[in-house]
């Protein structure tokens, strides 16, 4: 079946399948590396980032790392306590909300660089991600996502900023900026060792209900998700031992409380995957 | 190990590396405006082992008070000798007399107590380059992370003497709202067997 085949029937197989789990938006991007096929579905639309931001917070980390503004096993002050993006008032993180109580067991203590990345990616920690981002800097990180010529990734706070949420100062992000995020990851642009490390923490993803639940079980996937009230994400390097992998950004917008998000990402996933193989055969 | 193994060194005599760091006995504003001069008598770290058997009072070791993050400068972060200022024994003794009067564990931060000059928080402006300042994040098992806790215990180090200030619980600039803020000025302290002239 010829790429453009597969375009026009994955095209329509995910629009009816947005229109039957009652999703408001999907934006969808894919990059296979097998066969060079590119996808997008309205992957220009923006969508609020949600967790997702924190692979471009990734990226920043290890590209300061590479340039020698610190080493990896440098350790941080862990503290809960930030500064908002809209007037610079302090806030702090509600550890309900976190994945990773063990972080804030470590509150006034230290925690190493790598072991905040990793609680940050694996366990979606939010208060891993705040600290990051405020020691790299958020000027700092807009400037890697350029240099990385990452573009539809808009990275302008941390997270659980309510003070900037409120005015309308968010984290936003297209299907194909996204892509582009960890095609720049796959790229040369951190160092052999940093590339490594930083697709090994996406593989070590806790949270497979997305993505990977849409694949067969030999599949791996390095990945990131993204949930808050009305968006639900997830973004991946998928790999499979028959071939080469894919990349794909699944971003989808629905009415809060809509039951069956992560399903219908899980469907998407598996919708992409079935339609990669049609191109193999 | 107690504090008698502890060595003073002149700052002024250090290599050159370090006294470009620690700059000891040059003057500084502080945020203020005020000018002050900076330590310039040390005592000199071999290790973090030391640090941690170095007991300054009955429960403050030298570790605790020197512990920083990776915003210190890399020579006085990764590699030792470390250097303190000879006032640390002053903190070490006023935190003593707080943790009697709460009768409770009292937790140091990290970059809680001495930070050096070239550290990126505060720099020399800050009192913590003296050696002389700890902010305290927890006291038994609560944290000081609102206003009730913060006013309790600022309430009990204020009561220690004249010469302690306590920041007030607060969002704003010169307030704190997760820890709680002590000083004791701007002290140096030169060892008996110290001379001042250069």
């Amino acid at each position: 079946m010829s790429s453009a085949d597969v375009s026009n029937g994955l095209h329509e197989e995910l629009e009816a399948l947005a229109l039957r789990n009652r999703a408001r938006a999907i934006g969808v991007a894919l990059h296979d590396l097998e066969t060079g096929l590119r996808f997008s579905l309205r992957g220009d639309r923006w969508f609020h980032a949600a967790s997702t931001i924190k692979v471009a917070v990734l990226l920043a980390v290890f590209r300061a790392a590479d340039e020698g503004r610190y080493r990896l096993d440098d350790s941080l002050h862990v503290r809960n306590r930030f500064f908002s993006a809209a007037d610079e008032a302090p806030f702090r993180l509600s550890q309900d909300r976190d994945a990773t109580p063990e972080l804030y067991a470590a509150i006034g203590r230290t925690a190493k660089i790598s072991s905040l990345a990793h609680a940050m990616i694996c366990g979606s920690s939010n208060l891993a991600t705040n600290l990051l981002l405020e020691f790299v800097g958020v000027e700092y990180s807009r400037a890697v996502l350029r240099e990385a010529q990452v573009e539809g990734v808009e990275l302008r706070r941390g997270v659980e900023d309510h003070g900037a949420h409120e005015q309308g100062i968010n984290n936003e992000a297209t299907a194909d900026g996204l892509l582009s995020l960890l095609s720049a990851i796959r790229s040369d642009f951190l160092t052999a060792q940093s590339k490594g490390e930083v697709i090994r923490i996406l593989l070590e993803q806790r949270f497979n209900s997305m993505i990977p639940a849409g694949l067969p079980p030999h599949a791996t996937v390095a990945h990131k998700t993204g949930e808050i009230s009305t968006a639900c994400h997830d973004i991946g390097i998928v790999y499979l031992p028959e071939r080469e992998p894919y990349i794909t950004a699944i971003l989808t917008e629905f009415d809060p409380d809509t039951e069956g998000r992560r399903e219908t990402v899980a469907a998407i996933s598996e919708a992409i995957y079935r339609s990669l193989l049609r191109t193999d055969q | 190990m107690t504090t008698e193994f502890l060595r003073p060194i002149d700052g002024l005599h250090l290599a050159e590396e370090y006294r470009g760091l620690l700059r000891p006995g040059e003057s500084e504003a502080g945020t203020d405006g005020a000018v002050h001069p900076l330590p310039r008598f040390f005592y000199e770290i071999g290790s973090w082992e030391q640090a941690h058997e170095i007991r300054l009072t009955p429960h403050f070791t030298l570790a605790e008070l020197m512990l920083v993050d990776c915003r210190e400068a890399r020579l006085l972060l990764s590699q030792f000798p470390h250097y303190v200022p000879c006032a640390i024994l002053l903190l070490a003794r006023f935190l003593e007399d707080f943790r009697r009067e709460v009768d409770a564990p009292v937790f140091i931060s990290a970059n809680g107590a001495y930070r050096s000059p070239a550290h990126q928080i505060g720099g020399a402006k800050s009192i913590h380059a003296w050696g002389t300042a700890a902010n305290i994040y927890r006291v038994g098992d609560t944290y000081l992370s609102d206003s009730r806790s913060i006013q309790k215990y600022r309430t009990i180090a204020a009561s220690l003497g004249p010469a302690v200030f306590v920041r007030p619980f607060g969002r704003e600039k010169g307030q704190t709202s997760d820890h709680l803020h002590i000083d004791l000025g701007y002290v140096r302290l030169t060892p008996r067997e110290c001379g001042e002239a250069s």
